[in-house]
């Protein structure tokens, strides 16, 4: 077993795509560094953040890219999110899926308005693939989680699969708690975090596929099949959602309205007591 | 005719004051503030308890809500002051002087209030050397203490944290001074006694539970594989070329890793029961995965960490506990045994001079001192022989017969914000003088200090013979800081030829194998798994 949680970008491709299959696009050694990064004397890195390149997963070709959270909370900047644009739009032209293995924080603040075009050219660019039939697929067991404009791109794509560890939301926490204050949301109070933004809250309303946080586990529970948009139905979806859950305080509340038995058990049921406890009982 | 009891006379006196509000010991919460002002006297020298960990919040609190027309000048005596309570009192005027240990959380504030003169510091002592001095010229004239729970005698049950409780009782009590206990709960049978009723005046039950801080928990999730390097360091270049058994470690990332890495790397080196057995130590949670896999025999505590309560109670070969289940801690018998009855100190440290002087004082804050400096200190009236002390005296070249106490002083060469460890004078220099202090707050004296430890290598002091190798033995560890890019090259590798210094490949170390995959636990609840569900970790720590 291979924590994903505890690998850095290039250690999760490397453990995901078939043994020795990745070859980069505009590897380190191209030394394409974020140029507003220098103007501001802050640190850069000679991928800027991200690793892209082409591999094979059970002998089928696949376009992959991976965000180093270690780098910067994996904030997109504009080399960073050109880096992944370019890659979405080669998956268009050679009908290549593509796997996303993200851990950021969003659009990277020094970068401002380049990197907020930056996570819009990425969101067209998946709403592309998805006209095009092509699949994207979202991988996300990092300890940053994928929060901001990237938490909005995951949510495009065809399929999710998380670890109970990782999280995904738009605002995080203490960007809730700052702006609506600590009565709306406690950043400080952690299991209420995981049990809101956490990968099982996102299983259970149906957004995501747990996976236990091994490589393997992420690696079996891909499924290149692209997954039709119905923009509409979608909608109604998560209207009713809204409308049904909307009053509710806290994630508990909504696994209780679920059926689901002994609701403040659920955060320390591994993957396996997990799926049992919620089978049939998923929004 | 002399009079020879009168401080029994002007207790008494206070009592009778007071008399009124009790029923028996046990006094209303709301009549708190009327006790006080009826038993305290101005000028009085007074004793909050002010833990590490527990403190008599309500009672505080009260005492500062106190009028400064009835009750003025105190003299506070107090180990900790962690909460604003603590420093209300002399911004409102009702206390004007203190002596006191630490007060991280308040060393901003308290350095403000300092310099606008709204109080006055005595000293800035180490915990045994005030408690020491409440049994001289500094006992309290009324304490205010803490304890979870007291019967309608007063009897106190202190939990797992008793902490300094029993030093400011006895200090107080045997001198006719007043005793006021907050407790959370009001029980018939406390389940064990901790400080017997008959020295214990009033009993007040809080409307809230004492605040306690989960001061020694470190999330494995923060480890960096630079503090794994340096803790493979320690393990081999120190704990195992030693054998040191006996010891202490300060609090932070930096030992929490060394513990982590005693079960698989340790353990990989054959050292299970040969390093590591006997600690005065609080119940840090990065210690059970060593004690699931033997390495501990013993462990004596400072105070107790909220959570390992359960754990604790399951583990009595190990932990002090009474026949209750519970822990014992004591704080001054604790650092008793890690002046004189351990053989190592290893902690981490904000700043370390050239003359290996190191302090965690920074400018604009007066922070004082945890246990360090008692532990991290050589015992000079140590008379029993142990091999590691042995060693470490030999190797000071002393003449003669006598050991030495390993302190290491633990340290990455950049802290956070890229601040530079090593300097070539301490904050607490300029501290001293802007303080008007009769010393400069250092933590721990260079001459005490036998090893330092950076990702770079270990400096061994104790074979430096003169002050310029000492200083280039420093210098030869610091890194790229200011201080280690000042060395002379030639100097430094001829220490380093000596085994003055040694680099990770001198002990065999290869920095590449030091990655997180060594830790025993990287997560909170690899260390719930690894103590079979028993440790149960506060909600700050959890994302579960």
């Amino acid at each position: 077993m291979t924590s994903w949680l505890e690998s850095t970008a290039r250690e999760r491709v490397a453990g995901l795509l078939d043994a020795g299959s990745f070859t980069e696009f505009v590897p380190p050694e191209a030394r394409l560094t974020s140029p507003h990064l220098a103007q501001l004397n802050q640190p850069a890195a000679f991928d800027d953040g991200v690793a892209v390149g082409r591999g094979m997963l059970n002998d089928e070709p696949v376009l992959i890219a991976a965000q180093e959270g270690a780098f910067m909370g994996g904030a997109v900047g504009e080399v960073h999110g050109a880096k992944i644009t370019g890659l979405l739009e080669r998956a268009l032209a050679e009908r290549i899926p593509v796997l996303l293995l993200l851990e950021s924080g969003g659009v990277r603040l020094h970068e401002a308005n380049a990197g907020l075009i930056a996570v819009s050219e990425i969101m067209r660019a998946i709403l592309a693939l998805r006209g095009a039939g092509v699949p994207v697929i979202v991988l996300n067991g990092g300890r940053v989680g994928v929060f901001g404009g990237m938490g909005i791109a995951t949510c495009l794509c065809d399929l999710l699969i998380m670890s109970e560890d990782a999280r995904l939301g738009l605002s995080g926490p203490e960007v809730i708690e700052t702006t609506m204050g600590v009565e709306e949301f406690d950043a400080a109070d952690r299991a209420l975090v995981w049990r809101v933004t956490g990968g099982k809250n996102r299983a259970i309303m149906g957004e995501a596929v747990l996976v236990a946080d091994d490589i393997a586990a992420f690696r079996a529970a891909i499924r290149l099949d692209p997954v039709p948009l119905d923009v509409e139905a979608e909608h109604a979806l998560l209207g009713a959602r809204l409308d049904r859950f909307g009053g509710m305080e806290d994630a508990l509340d909504i696994w209780a309205d679920l059926g689901i038995e002994n609701p403040a058990r659920v955060p320390l049921l591994d993957t396996d007591a997990f799926h049992a406890a919620i089978r049939g009982k998923t929004a | 005719m002399k009079e020879w009891n009168r401080l029994g006379q002007n207790r008494a006196a206070r009592m009778d004051r007071a008399a009124s509000l009790a029923r028996g010991k046990l006094v209303a919460p709301g009549d708190t503030g009327a006790l006080l002002a009826r038993v305290i006297e101005p000028g009085d020298r007074v004793c909050i308890e002010g833990n590490n960990q527990k403190q008599a919040d309500f009672l505080a609190k009260a005492l500062a809500a106190l009028d400064p027309a009835d009750v003025r000048d105190l003299h506070i005596v107090q180990s900790v002051l962690a909460l604003p309570s603590h420093l209300d009192v002399f911004e409102k005027g009702v206390a004007s002087k203190l002596d006191f240990s630490f007060s991280g959380p308040q060393a901003a504030r308290l350095a403000r209030l300092l310099s606008s003169g709204q109080l006055r510091i005595g000293a800035i002592h180490t915990y045994l050397e005030l408690f020491g001095r409440y049994f001289t010229d500094l006992t309290p004239r009324v304490s205010l203490v803490c304890a979870a729970a007291a019967d309608r005698n007063g009897n106190l049950y202190t939990g797992g944290n008793t902490e300094d409780t029993p030093v400011i009782v006895e200090a107080t009590a045997f001198r006719r001074g007043i005793v006021i206990a907050q407790v959370n709960e009001i029980v018939d049978t406390v389940p064990r006694v901790d400080i017997p009723g008959d020295w214990v005046d009033f009993v007040v039950q809080s409307p809230k539970p004492h605040y306690i801080e989960p001061l020694f928990t470190r999330d494995p999730a923060q480890i960096s594989e630079i503090q794994v390097l340096m803790a493979m360091m320690a393990i081999k270049g120190i704990y195992a070329e030693y054998g040191v058994k006996r010891l202490n470690h300060g609090i932070g990332f930096d030992t929490a890793a060394i513990e982590l890495l005693l079960p698989t790397y340790a353990e990989s080196l054959g050292m299970r029961g040969r390093i590591a057995t006997h600690w005065a130590l609080n119940p840090h949670p990065a210690l059970i995965p060593a004690i699931e896999a033997g390495f501990v025999e013993s462990v004596h505590s400072f105070g107790s960490e909220l959570g390992m309560e359960g754990y604790i109670r399951a583990r009595p070969d190990v932990f002090f506990t009474g026949p209750d289940g519970s822990m014992r801690s004591n704080r001054a018998l604790s650092q008793t045994a890690g002046l004189y009855a351990c053989d190592m100190f290893i902690g981490s440290t904000l700043q370390i001079d050239l003359a290996g002087n190191s302090s965690t004082a920074t400018l604009g804050r007066i922070a004082g001192f945890g246990g360090a400096p008692n532990m991290g200190s050589d015992a000079r009236g140590r008379r029993h022989g142990t091999e590691p002390w042995l060693r470490a005296g030999r190797e000071a070249g002393q003449d003669g017969f006598r050991g030495r106490k390993l302190v290491v002083q633990m340290v990455e060469t950049f802290r956070e914000h890229m601040a530079p460890a090593f300097v070539d004078r301490l904050d607490a220099w300029e501290l001293a003088e802007q303080a008007n202090l009769d010393l400069p707050p250092v933590m721990i004296y260079g001459d005490d200090v036998t090893h330092i430890l950076t990702e770079e290598g270990i400096a061994n002091l104790l074979l430096c013979r003169t002050p310029e190798e000492r200083e280039q033995a420093i210098r030869g560890v610091a890194g790229y800081t200011p201080v280690g890019l000042a060395r002379d090259k030639r100097a430094v590798e001829n220490l380093r030829d000596r085994g003055v210094i040694r680099r990770p490949a001198d002990i065999g170390i290869d920095p590449k194998l030091a990655t997180r995959d060594l830790l025993a636990a990287k997560s909170m609840k690899d260390l719930v798994r690894a103590s079979g569900g028993l440790y149960d970790p506060p909600a700050k720590f959890r994302s579960w």
